[in-house]
């Protein structure tokens, strides 16, 4: 096992160098022309140039590049050329909305996922009609559309939860819970459709292994048979793509993010993107990367505890 | 992440009938009829419409429905009609073009990677997994700033961006079918890399496929949307995610506006879904072996008004008059029963999905005596595990029993609740399966499957479990138990996990034991063994078995008694010698002749569930 | 403000929690507990040091920063770090009184010599206000408390400038340190900004400073935040998160006028219109006729446009100059009525009966899909093809540097001082970056810039006029915004600014 995570951690830090190598390169593609973001519409060119060569970017790209990385490798990851913050602390404040929503998205998705798919890939008939339908609307619907519903319903109408807003953890845990109630409700809806589908297609998968009919051989009840053997083997690729779900939440964040109004780091990375701020969008692209390696490491960790003939692969 | 994207036990076919099936499946056939319509629509879309869709006049802005423009208009003053169709054409083009550009590059690389394997597989996945780690966002606003802003453009990026989900999909089935042995045939054979790929491979790979460009569509065209309401949008085109982006806009003036082009995306993503699910449901309905899929559990209760237990005689049309071997039964029980095993008139079907029954089995009659070994033998497919199934009570999903009635030891077994017959299995009657490797749940122990009916059926405390556990993989041969009770399913060998099983089976000292080919999926010294062992626990612990076999060796070398089926009857029943010697019927003289072991043994391809990311 | 409650969340949470703690909220605005005024904003400023500062950002800096000269609500002067100034005759040296025993947050004073540094300071870096006091040639520091502006030549907008972003005065202490004033404001200021609440980007959050030399400001804290979209807005002070914000998009504006807990201000400050750039006609030949510019003019259905894409919240106009400038001329908002065959006879008379195309970039948060598809239409039935070229990150600079295009449309808010209007828009610059001017308009700018703004009116009526009849430019109208704010809340719309000072506000 050890092994196995040094393995990955490697190849994880090297598609780490890889995509930001990619990035920096990307982001000098556009002409985000930052000097005249900051400095206005009415800068003169030697305002401009001033600026350019204070930001460095009036050097090559791959010299600009190095220049990052030495400072990346020692932790320093330099502040914004617009408001002049520390990334580092940029990205620290702003981690434990997105976190709190990623974490609580999953873990609702985790939960209602498992029962609503075993309940369909094991009872089937009308049931499981119902939970496939669900997950189809759930899946079809625009994302922004259950969104502003929810927000309108919820917030607007019947006032249970502020509609807009964060409130943090450490700050008040009710805060807290009830800021993020309803964006996680409207993250999870689309999550809930796609996993719990494929819950329910391992489930029925799994009832046809011939070690289930064994097992019923046994004299073994069903119920044991389904919680104990059945859910144990048809979580592994559930959780696949629950950790596909979680990697592609940050997408999902960002639209949701911005109808709550919430300080994430999805509508972070869009802001700062657009505007091409490249030492906090570097940051971020770092950070998600790591998130992503170990969100997969972890998956396929979960996956190996699960499923024992995965280890050795 | 891990590598099981696809798993795949055996060559899977799109079969012929595939979109026979499909138009047979309501849901499919609705959500195709649907996506045709709405294809038709927007081809049409020039015919339908009565004004371009850039036509804006501002007096008629969010104008309702009037003559030539049913839907109304939108804040510009445009039909709106017309730009959903013209949309339509955008967007579903648009997702073609990421389907095309992700199919291009996901799956000619994954089936070489996967076919390949080693550096070029490992540099592959390398890359794929680094496509799916790239900032979407940064490469999108890269390649606008590079290749312009157009929603092609915006959809050739998000198809390569989206392509890892074949290349994965494809490799993973790859890698399982390439150690497969027909595979391996094909090459010894000397067929080039080219054509096993074309004719084997790609043959495997097509239905995930098929499903997988389903989703993918889908996601394109609400990933578009997604872009075009953060600004990464298709200009001045006509998309349905430009018009929901617009309508949000003015969502406090006409929230009606929302609804058209979000009925249309909702409609078109939710109809792809189905129809994935339709076509993974048809291309993974394997009819061999008589298991048509239904949407039923196996029940033990008869649908179909069962015969009363106890007024089940031998049908006396039935062929035990004027069969020979009919005689021989009789010695075994008072009314020519058996007192361990009794079957009579036993009769299975599978429910069909226009809800009538395939019968599979027909009036079968069958004894087992205690400390007998009673032969069940037929080709592939004649009905005999069927009838062990039905014995068991585990038949599979939608199939049941018809007609007829089972008597364990003396008490009817058909008709009776789940619970009660849940009893019997494992004490009363216990099975030894087939395939040893595929019986075994992979996630647990061989120990802790062994311990857990012992602790469930027997009621004893975890360490008397623990040590009886020992005891029968001592009583099986093992030789070194405890390390055997450690070990995981694919740490041992198949002879092994058979001695497994049947210590699995013996654990709570059954009287009848069912074994289902138990040697067939081994070599043969193993076959051996196994065969020696079974008769060594039958002798010591006084045991009826119902052996079922297709091979004629092991009935001589084991059998008392032997029946011998055919297309889901009994042709011919007496003691093996009576069969082997002087076969009655012309089919056993067939089978006596062919001494051939040509049959597959294992089950076709099951397509596991795809992956929605 | 609306204390947000509900027994259902409430049970909810305390059930969920074990606790009783305090439900998450604003705090309600009853007497003796800390009061918070909650503002919302589409608008983020950059960063908190004033060199980046716009007029558009100031209420991020006002709690910090105090002005030299203070903005009333009317657009009038009023003492703030400077308790007088004064011309000399000339109109061009100005003198400056200041406050004294007035220290910044860091404990240094302020005095002249931190108002010279400031100003010179604003000059060097580059930014917005460096363009605004270009004409300022020096800044002599007569003694602790009074200090002199030297310009080049007389600039009536310099009070304005001084009451604006190049107004705000940091502490010369922070200058040392590069990049300190971004994140760590240091301004006389009633409050300072609160960092560890502060989310950069998102959420301002500034606590009152106790010792402040001025009146108390009504609130003890006062946070901004930056929004999105207005539908979040909206919701948000719909459910008592937000107790005020102006507001632009005139669904968004219905959408919360019928919401009894609200009070609702129409805030007119934007006119919106096609600006053109390319007057002397380098990249559309067409536009250096004044009578295809004419024809662009009478092309447009501003009735039309004006209450399908503003449900008439405005009024039309063909000027640039709004009503609270003096150079304004009401009838000339309705100098090019909708008439396309006049349009047509004017191209055909500029020798275009043909027709032309004419390229414009699309800023989408600008030119909304109505706008934007009226316009092509409008235009393209007298013959002339619009184009909208798609913006993307560099468009700033092909409209600015590269001079790709010959005009855009753009939302520009209406100043009360006319020589904003004219040096933004008429002055070779930021707006006519092809410096495209006439005999008329060099007459006139010339007479106005040596005298006091009163003096003035005719002239700027007079060019104003001139700038109308030659068709500079296309606007099409005024929108209306509309200040909303919680009941609890009192706002002042600022005249001149798209959104009120933090001194406009007050409990109601």
């Amino acid at each position: 096992m050890p092994m196995f995570i040094a393995r990955r951690l490697s190849a994880g830090v090297l598609l780490l160098f890889v995509i930001s190598l990619l990035s920096y390169l990307l982001l000098s593609l556009p002409d985000l022309d930052v000097a005249r973001q900051l400095l206005g519409n009415s800068a003169g060119q030697a305002a401009i140039e001033t600026k350019n060569h204070e930001l460095g970017l009036d050097r090559p790209v791959m010299v600009q590049y190095t220049d990052w990385l030495a400072h990346a490798l020692r932790g320093d990851f330099g502040t914004s050329w617009f408001s002049g913050e520390d990334v580092t602390q940029a990205i620290m404040n702003r981690l434990p909305v997105t976190a709190s929503l990623m974490i609580c998205v999953t873990l609702v998705t985790a939960v209602v996922s498992l029962l609503l798919g075993v309940w369909a890939g094991v009872r089937r008939g009308a049931v499981d009609r119902v939970v496939q339908v669900l997950g189809v609307a759930g899946y079809a619907l625009p994302g922004f559309l259950v969104t502003l519903v929810i927000v309108v319903v919820f917030a607007v109408q019947l006032r249970w939860f502020p509609a807009i807003g964060y409130v943090d953890l450490g700050e008040s845990f009710s805060g807290w819970l009830s800021t993020i109630t309803l964006p996680v409700l409207s993250l999870s809806i689309g999550s809930i459709a796609g996993v719990s589908q494929q819950v329910r297609g391992s489930v029925i998968d799994v009832l046809r292994q011939d070690y289930v009919r064994t097992l019923r051989a046994r004299g073994l009840p069903s119920s044991r048979i389904v919680f104990r053997h059945v859910l144990r083997n048809a979580s592994a690729p559930a959780l696949s793509v629950l950790g596909m779900q979680f990697v592609s939440l940050l997408g999902g964040a960002v639209l949701v993010e911005q109808i709550f109004g919430l300080p994430g780091l999805g509508s972070m990375t869009v802001n700062y993107t657009t505007r091409g701020d490249i030492p906090v969008i570097m940051a971020l692209v770092v950070f998600t990367v790591i998130g992503v390696v170990l969100i997969n490491l972890l998956v396929d960790i979960l996956i190996g505890w699960l499923n024992p003939k995965a280890r050795t692969a | 992440m891990n590598e099981g994207e696809g798993r795949v036990n055996a060559p899977s076919t799109v079969r012929r009938g595939a979109l026979g099936r499909l138009a047979r499946n309501p849901l499919g056939l609705v959500s195709a009829a649907v996506l045709a319509l709405i294809a038709l629509a927007v081809l049409l879309a020039p015919v339908l419409v009565s004004q371009p869709p850039d036509a804006s006049d501002l007096r008629h802005a969010f104008a309702g429905p009037s003559g030539g423009h049913p839907l109304g208009f939108d804040s510009a003053g445009r039909d709106i009609w017309s730009r959903l169709l013209y949309g339509g054409r955008t967007t579903l083009s648009g997702a073609l073009i990421s389907l095309a550009v992700s199919l291009l590059l996901g799956v000619p690389s994954g089936l070489v990677a996967g076919y390949r394997g080693g550096r070029l597989d490992g540099l592959a996945s390398w890359i794929a997994n680094l496509v799916m780690a790239l900032p979407a966002m940064i490469v999108l606003l890269a390649s606008r700033a590079v290749l312009g802003s157009t929603v092609w453009v915006l959809m050739v990026v998000l198809g390569v961006l989206v392509a890892p989900a074949f290349f994965r999909l494809v490799r993973g089935i790859v890698v399982q079918v390439r150690g497969e042995l027909y595979v391996d045939a094909a090459r010894v054979s000397g067929l080039g890399d080219a054509r096993i790929i074309a004719r084997h491979v790609l043959v495997v790979v097509r239905g995930p496929i098929i499903i997988q460009i389903a989703l993918v569509a889908g996601i394109a065209i609400g990933l578009q949307a997604g872009l075009e309401f953060l600004g990464i949008g298709s200009g001045d085109t006509p998309t349905w995610g430009a018009m929901l982006n617009e309508a949000f806009q003015n969502i406090q003036r006409s929230p009606a506006l929302m609804l058209w082009p979000g009925l249309a995306l909702g409609l078109t993503s939710g109809a792809l879904v189905l129809l994935a699910g339709a076509l993974r449901d048809v291309l993974e309905d394997r009819t061999g072996g008589g298991s048509g899929r239904a949407r039923r559990r196996a029940v033990p209760v008869p649908a179909a008004a069962p015969v009363p237990a106890d007024t089940v005689p031998a049908d006396p049309a039935d062929a035990a008059s004027a069969d020979p071997a009919a005689a021989a039964a009789e010695d075994h029980g008072p009314a020519g029963r058996a007192t361990l095993l009794s079957v009579r008139g036993l009769a299975v079907g599978y429910r069909l999905p226009d809800g009538s029954d395939r019968e599979v089995v027909h009036d079968v009659d069958l004894d087992v005596a205690p400390g007998e070994i009673v032969g069940l033998v037929g080709e592939s497919g004649s009905g005999k595990t069927q009838t062990a199934f039905s014995v068991l009570g585990i038949l599979p999903e939608g199939g049941r029993i018809l007609r007829g009635g089972i008597l364990l030891d003396g008490q009817e077994v058909v008709g009776l609740p789940e619970r009660r017959r849940r009893a019997l299995r494992g004490g009363m009657v216990a099975y030894v399966p087939q395939e040893p490797m595929s019986n075994l749940d992979p996630a647990f122990t061989v120990g802790s499957q062994l311990v857990e009916p012992i602790r469930v059926r027997l009621g004893l405390s975890r360490k008397q479990a623990v040590q009886r556990a020992l005891d029968l993989l001592s009583l099986v041969e093992i030789a070194d138990p405890e390390r055997t009770f450690r070990s995981y399913p694919h740490q041992i060998s198949g002879g092994m996990a058979q001695r497994v099983l049947i210590a699995g089976a013996m654990s709570c000292e059954p009287r009848l034991l069912i074994a289902d080919e138990p040697t067939t999926a081994l070599d043969v010294r193993v076959q051996a063994e196994i065969l020696e062992l079974l008769r060594r626990l039958q002798r010591e612990h006084e045991l009826g078995v119902l052996l079922v076999t297709h091979n004629l060796g092991v009935v001589a070398d084991l059998c008392d008694r032997v029946a011998v089926m055919r297309e889901g009857r009994i042709v011919e029943t007496g003691t093996a010698e009576q069969v082997l010697h002087a076969p009655a019927d012309p089919y056993t003289r067939t089978l006596l002749e062919a001494v051939l072991d040509h049959v597959p043994a294992r089950e076709p391809w099951q397509p596991r569930k795809v992956v929605v990311p | 403000m609306r204390k947000y409650a509900s027994t259902v969340t409430a049970a909810l949470v305390l059930a969920l929690s074990g606790c009783a703690g305090a439900q998450g909220g604003p705090e309600s605005g009853t007497s003796g507990a800390p009061t918070t005024l909650n503002i919302a904003t589409l608008t983020k400023t950059t960063s908190m040091d004033p060199a980046t500062a716009v007029g558009s950002g100031l209420p991020f800096f006002q709690p910090v920063y105090d002005t030299l000269i203070k903005r009333e609500p009317d657009g009038s002067y009023s003492p703030m770090l400077a308790t007088e100034w004064a011309y000399d005759d000339s109109n061009t040296e100005l003198a400056l009184t200041l406050r004294g025993g007035v220290t910044f947050q860091d404990g240094t004073a302020f005095d002249a010599a931190a108002v010279k540094a400031n100003l010179d300071r604003f000059k060097k870096a580059g930014g917005p206000d460096a363009a605004n006091l270009a004409g300022l040639k020096s800044v002599e520091v007569v003694d602790a408390t009074h200090v002199k502006l030297t310009l080049e030549r007389p600039d009536p907008g310099l009070l304005f400038y001084l009451s604006d972003s190049a107004g705000l005065m940091a502490s010369p202490a922070a200058f040392a340190k590069a990049d300190e004033l971004k994140t760590k404001p240091n301004g006389t200021g009633p409050y300072r900004l609160d960092g560890a609440k502060t989310v950069i980007g998102t959420k301002w959050v500034y606590t009152r400073r106790s010792d402040y030399w001025g009146a108390k400001l009504p609130y003890d804290t006062i946070t901004m935040s930056v929004f999105d979209n207005e539908t979040a807005i909206v919701n948000g002070i719909k459910t008592g998160q937000i107790d005020t914000a102006v507001l632009q998009d005139v669904g968004q504006q219905a959408g919360i006028k019928s919401d009894p807990g609200v009070t609702v201000a129409d805030y007119p400050f934007d006119f919106q219109g096609l600006l053109l750039f390319d007057r002397g006609g380098k990249v559309t030949p067409a536009l250096r006729e004044a009578k295809v510019r004419q024809a662009l003019n009478h092309a447009l259905d501003r009735e039309t446009m004006l209450s399908a894409i503003r449900q008439g919240r405005g009024e039309i106009t063909a000027q640039v100059f709004g009503p609270s400038s003096t150079g304004y001329v009401k009838e000339l908002d309705g100098r090019y009525p909708y008439d396309p065959a006049k349009a047509k006879a004017l191209l055909q008379e500029a020798g275009y009966g043909d027709g032309f195309t004419m390229h414009l970039p699309r800023i989408t948060a600008i030119v909304n899909d109505a706008l934007a598809a009226s316009m092509q239409t409008d235009l393209g039935k007298v013959g002339v093809k619009l184009v909208w070229d798609q913006a993307d990150t560099s468009v700033m600079k092909k409209i600015f540097i590269d001079r790709e295009y010959s005009g855009m449309v753009m939302n520009i808010g209406q100043s009360s001082n006319d020589w904003i209007v004219v040096r933004t828009l008429v002055l070779p610059g930021t707006f006519n970056m092809f410096g495209t001017t006439d005999e008329t308009v060099g007459k006139l700018v010339a007479e106005i810039q040596g005298k006091s703004a009163e003096a003035a009116k005719a002239d700027f009526q007079e060019l104003n006029t001139h700038l109308v009849e030659e068709g500079w430019f296309v606007p099409f109208f005024r929108m209306t915004n509309l200040l909303v704010s919680d009941k609890d809340v009192k706002a002042v719309p600022q005249a001149g600014m798209a959104v009120p000072s933090i001194y406009n506000y007050a409990p109601a």
